[in-house]
């Protein structure tokens, strides 16, 4: 897979940012450089000292001074990576919301939510953990240790040879242990999903298990899950307490070989050869060079699970688009056309390609006019609408409206063209005025006044707490007031087409002469489809049979 | 080692678990002293090495001496180390022993806990959530311990060395370092809120992206792509602003902190050269110099680090209040043999749920060991809460006898000798199939699968009796289900047997033949079979029949001249030639 999207969201998000990119770049360097500067003040210091000289206020507050510059660039730097990170996941998540729009509607039906929308969250989040702690510090880290070996090998050539050797090494064993730690973590996991499973198990069964007395085996059970957890855990322990021992027993020991070479005289003198500022300076490198050795070997693990998250990512954005709608098609130039509103001809429609759902489909229904859409379940009833909405193109044939294409149809203006009632109408996040202007600011408070009222709820929502303002939720209405309440939400916008699927199968009596009610009010003057035999007996207008 | 599982005297007293560990925390104490106190060695021991050197590079001392000193410093490394390796892998054990004792005392409570009471949804869910406490609980009480030494004893090593070599340094330098941990201090506050905030607002981000995913094509329909959008990144926004905060205050604020701990770096450099000189407070040689001035950088770090730690030990007390309720002292009780058969008796028999109406009353019936009854009844007519009854999870009016003795007044242990429940719920388990049926008991699981006509089903799966029947027995159909249920209800068998609606999912032959196996392995004990399908109601030894809260008993042919209701519900079915009524 090429990650072309990626990358290109990538590049142009440091583009954009340029001079944060430069300043965590500056900030970078200062911070590894800084590093390096208060051993090298202690040198100096010591010296000074060695050759009985005295040392200045000065040199002390020199040395602080490089002490807290390194910080403050630590600072810097683990501030502008977040910064940077976020506008880059931003972008990101962006993009991927970018991609809803121009993804086929086959997608949706195909995807369950939960799945896409675990792009968005977990598979950006490691890309997110991968900024806050990886790829940027795992290369600040690595400058670290070269930036150290390098002013080691100044100070002495010996000692960096004995350091160039034993960094890999272990280099080697970290990777080792985290290997085995993670190993272990896995199996911990599994044990502990164990656990919990045990959990709701136990309160599902629980008047099994009191009948039978199974109290004490099913402790035993449990017992076996958390035991198989805890010998993870002490594998995990072992591990990870043994680990940081070992690096400074080694660090020591390096410094004692170093020390003793240095001691020996001669040859080897004047290979490890230093003074005594050097030895000190270059005892507290020692230590920094284990230091980032086991971040590194953390982050790798980090870049393996970022890299998984990006390459989902970037399939998610590779997904084949929907060929992008005429903009040049505006709602004035649909309604002041003179084609019929609603014209499918010969129109041959499957979703899968094998499975034909339409065959030889045509129809025309004129401004004003009603029509019924008739046929047994899968027949492709629902399939029309989608049709004449937008969302499929048909295999063959057309489907016009107003004589336009209707997949060459700018989303933005089908607001105002279709006024669709589903049969399952899906609440929007937002206040009950929400629900009927999905956030068009256009309608005003008395045109929802006006449309609830119309559908006989404005009384209902008047009694609510904060009226239309109320924030909706689910058992705000009962199903049939959901339903008036998408009608009201349709007929708010003024469309040109009303398209009413099967709204009225799941409602009592009662409920279903208010709809019908408030649907006659609508249909008038209106072009309306409908999937319902109800409605056809109240508003009449042309069958039509799939 | 069967000793495994300790439990604590007081499972709810949080020191009671620290006395349960002694023997680990013993361990840790030693070698964290040890430790903690060594680790003041590194920094004195690197300074006689600069010493050292000096001293043999001016030709005051043999390069031997060198070797004595480096070895000096990497055999007491070697075991420093290896006491910071045992207290770390301790303290760790520690927490882990700590961790199940504490998980096995929850689940002690909660498989004793009544049914009622697990009902309530939210008893349920915190037993659920409790687990996930108990892992955070544990974790605080490791770093706790961890600290008691990294912190206190190691800070106080410190200072005690800093003290040896200059006191009135020390305490110069020694202002510092409390100022960094105020500072910190003082911005936990914020710290949290941020982080608290950041939460939320990602909460928010996710519920956005899951409406935005989920309404797709609703929003697409109605031309909304673009506002939600511009929703959808107003949530990004506010995302970013919250991230960004939350870490600032997080990540770049320790090294500040540092900063100014490191402020008394600048009085040791400057009068600590001057002890050198022998114009100071103190005579010092090099090793003392640089041996104060590391020791005094790892305080600084120490404490830079201490705020931290805190608020976990603060996450694990929230955690712990939480779990406290829910650990009692453990509930051992004696594994009794099933009570002998004898004969039941119930009079007067009433029922109804708490707060609920009187579902049936005056129900009288007796029974001798080998009998089956059947109770049956239309829909609704309460055969099912007759049979709950006998469970006593809530009180009935009127008596039920058996062997003479009161159900209600026998112990949950006693009454689980006698009475053994069927209900409409297979209740499986997520094990095997012979698990299912012996649940840990030993034995055969072999003739109980016969006797449910499940055993040629059975030999025709991938691992035969072992084969798993997935979570709440999905792998399984419906009518596997209630048979395996059934199969286990056999092999415990209790003298006094509720069965409801065992056959729902069986054919009628299959029927038959189990009902044959039944009276045969079951033949002296008494049998309640509650079910709505009447095929093998003839066969019966008596028959209730229950309708508008009223039970008529009798057997099969006196009901069919006296009761027109039974005798017409049993005609239209043997009429529908066993058509499943489900």
């Amino acid at each position: 897979m090429n990650k072309h999207p990626l990358r290109r969201i990538l590049a142009n998000t440091l583009r954009d940012a340029w001079l944060l990119t430069l300043g965590l770049l500056a900030a970078v360097a200062g911070a590894i450089v800084c590093g390096l500067l208060p051993p090298l003040v202690l040198e100096d210091i010591v010296d000074g000292l060695t050759s009985g000289g005295a040392v200045s206020l000065r040199l002390a507050w020199l040395y602080f001074g490089a002490v807290a510059v390194s910080g403050l660039f630590e600072t810097a730097k683990e501030f502008l990576i977040t910064v940077l990170g976020q506008k880059i996941t931003r972008a990101l998540r962006h993009a991927m919301c970018a991609k809803l729009s121009r993804l086929p509607a086959s997608y949706f039906s195909a995807q369950a939510p939960g799945v896409t929308s675990s792009r968005f969250v977990n598979d950006v989040d490691t890309v997110e953990a991968l900024f806050a702690s990886g790829v940027i510090s795992m290369a600040v880290d690595v400058c670290k240790v070269v930036s150290i070996l390098a002013v080691i090998f100044v100070k002495s050539r010996g000692l960096g040879l004995l350091l160039v050797l034993v960094t890999p090494l272990l280099f080697a064993m970290t990777r080792v242990f985290q290997k085995r730690i993670l190993r272990a973590q896995v199996e911990n996991r599994v044990a502990v999903g164990k656990v919990s499973q045990h959990v709701p198990e136990t309160i599902r069964n629980i008047r099994m298990i009191h009948t039978f007395r199974k109290e004490r085996y099913m402790e035993e059970r449990y017992d076996s899950a958390i035991q198989e957890s805890y010998r993870a855990m002490e594998r995990s322990n072992f591990y990870d307490a043994v680990y940081s021992p070992i690096i400074l027993t080694v660090s020591a020991a390096v410094v004692a070989v170093m020390m003793i070479c240095s001691s020996l005289g001669g040859g080897m003198q004047a290979f490890f050869g230093m003074s005594v500022g050097t030895a000190v300076a270059v005892i507290a490198y020692v230590g920094k060079v284990f230091e980032p050795l086991e971040s590194i070997g953390m982050e790798i693990q980090n870049i393996q699970s970022a890299v998984a998250g990006v390459r989902r990512i970037g399939e998610f954005l590779e997904e084949p688009e929907q060929p992008s709608a005429d903009s040049s098609i505006t709602l004035e130039s649909l309604r002041t056309s003179s084609q019929p509103p609603v014209q499918l001809t010969d129109v041959d429609f499957s979703y899968d390609g094998v499975q034909p759902i339409l065959n030889h489909c045509g129809f025309t229904v004129n401004a004003g006019e009603s029509a019924t859409l008739v046929g047994r379940t899968g027949a492709g009833k629902s399939t029309v609408f989608k049709l004449l909405l937008g969302l499929y193109a048909p295999t063959a044939g057309t489907v016009r409206i107003f004589g336009a294409d209707a997949t060459s149809i700018p989303n933005g203006v089908k607001r105002k063209l279709f006024g669709c009632v589903e049969q399952f109408p899906r609440l929007v996040p937002g206040t009950v005025a929400e629900q009927i202007t999905l956030w068009d600011d256009s309608i005003s408070r008395e045109q929802v006044a006006a449309a609830a009222t119309m559908v006989g709820l404005h009384e209902t929502i008047s009694h609510l707490e904060q009226g239309y303002d109320t924030p909706c939720t689910e058992s705000l209405f009962s199903q049939g007031e959901l339903q008036l309440l998408a009608i009201a939400r349709a007929v708010a916008a003024d469309p040109a087409i009303l398209l009413l699927d099967e709204i009225t199968a799941n409602l009592d009596v009662e409920t279903e002469r208010r709809v019908l009610d408030a649907l006659q009010k609508a249909a008038q003057s209106r072009t309306v489809l409908s999937i319902s035999h109800r409605l056809y007996r109240e508003t009449g207008g042309q069958q039509i049979h799939l | 080692m069967n000793n495994t599982f300790r439990c604590p005297e007081h499972p709810d007293r949080v020191t009671s678990y620290f006395r349960q560990e002694l023997g680990p925390l013993l361990i840790v104490t030693v070698t964290g002293i040890f430790y903690n106190v060594g680790l003041a060695a590194g920094p004195l021991l690197e300074g006689q090495l600069a010493q050292c050197l000096l001293d043999i590079l001016r030709g005051q001392s043999p390069w031997t001496a060198m070797l004595w000193t480096a070895a000096l410093y990497v055999a007491v490394t070697v075991f420093v180390q290896g006491m910071r390796y045992l207290k770390r892998f301790y303290v760790r054990r520690f927490a882990n022993n700590v961790n199940r004792s504490m998980k096995h005392v929850l689940y002690n409570t909660l498989v004793h806990k009544s049914r009622p009471e697990l009902e309530q949804e939210s008893v349920g869910g915190m037993m659920t959530r409790a687990i996930a406490d108990v892992d955070t609980c544990a974790e605080g009480m490791r770093k706790f311990t961890t600290e008691v030494f990294d912190t206190g004893v190691a800070m106080a090593a410190y200072l005690a060395l800093l003290l040896y070599y200059d006191w009135r340094l020390a305490l110069l330098t020694c202002l510092f370092p409390p100022v960094a941990f105020f500072c910190a201090e003082r911005m936990k506050k914020p710290v949290s809120r941020c982080a608290a905030a950041y939460k939320e607002s990602a909460g928010r981000l996710n519920g956005a992206t899951l409406d935005r995913v989920s309404g797709a094509v609703t929003y697409r329909v109605f031309g909304l792509e673009e506002n939600r959008d511009r929703a959808y990144e107003t949530r990004l926004a506010d995302y970013e602003k919250k991230a960004v905060t939350a870490n600032l205050w997080e990540n770049a604020m320790p090294p500040l902190y540092r900063i100014i701990s490191m402020l008394g770096a600048v009085p040791i450099l400057y009068l600590g050269a001057r002890n050198v000189a022998g114009t100071g407070w103190t005579a010092w040689d090099i090793a003392a110099f640089t041996a104060f001035l590391s020791c005094y950088t790892k305080l600084a770090t120490k404490t830079s680090k201490a705020a931290k730690l805190f608020n976990s030990v603060q996450k694990a007390r929230v955690s712990w209040q939480r779990i406290k309720p829910l650990l009692r002292p453990p509930v051992e009780e004696p594994a009794l043999p099933a009570a002998a058969p004898a004969e039941l008796a119930v009079s007067g028999l009433s029922f109804a749920y708490p707060g609920g109406p009187r579902l049936f009353s005056d129900v009288s019936f007796s029974a001798r060991p080998g009998e089956i009854i059947g109770i049956t009844g239309p829909v609704a007519c309460g055969k099912s809460s007759l049979g709950k009854a006998f469970l006593c999870e809530t009180p009935y009016g009127g008596s039920i006898r058996f062997g003479g003795r009161e159900l209600s007044g026998l112990t949950p242990a006693e009454r689980g000798t006698v009475v053994g429940y069927l209900g409409h719920q297979p209740e499986l388990l997520s094990a095997s199939m012979a698990d299912n049926i012996l649940l840990g008991d030993a034995g055969d699981p072999g003739p109980w699968l016969r006797a449910v006509c499940l055993d040629r089903e059975t030999a025709a799966m991938p691992g035969g009796a072992d084969t798993l029947v997935g979570d709440v027995g999905v792998r399984l159909s419906g009518g596997q289900q209630a048979r395996l249920a059934l199969a286990r209800t056999l092999c415990h068998r209790r003298p006094l047997l509720i069965l409801d609606d065992p056959f729902s999912a069986v054919d009628r032959e299959t029927e038959g033949q189990i009902m044959d196996h039944l009276r045969q392995l079951a033949s002296d004990s008494i049998i309640l079979i509650l079910s709505h399908r009447l095929d093998l109601f003839p066969s019966m030894d008596q028959v209730l029949w229950m309708d508008g809260g009223h039970v008529t008993a009798g057997t099969h042919a006196s009901l069919m001249n006296t009761c027109p209701d039974y005798a017409g519900l049993y005609l239209a079915q043997a009429a529908g030639g066993g058509k499943r009524h489900e």
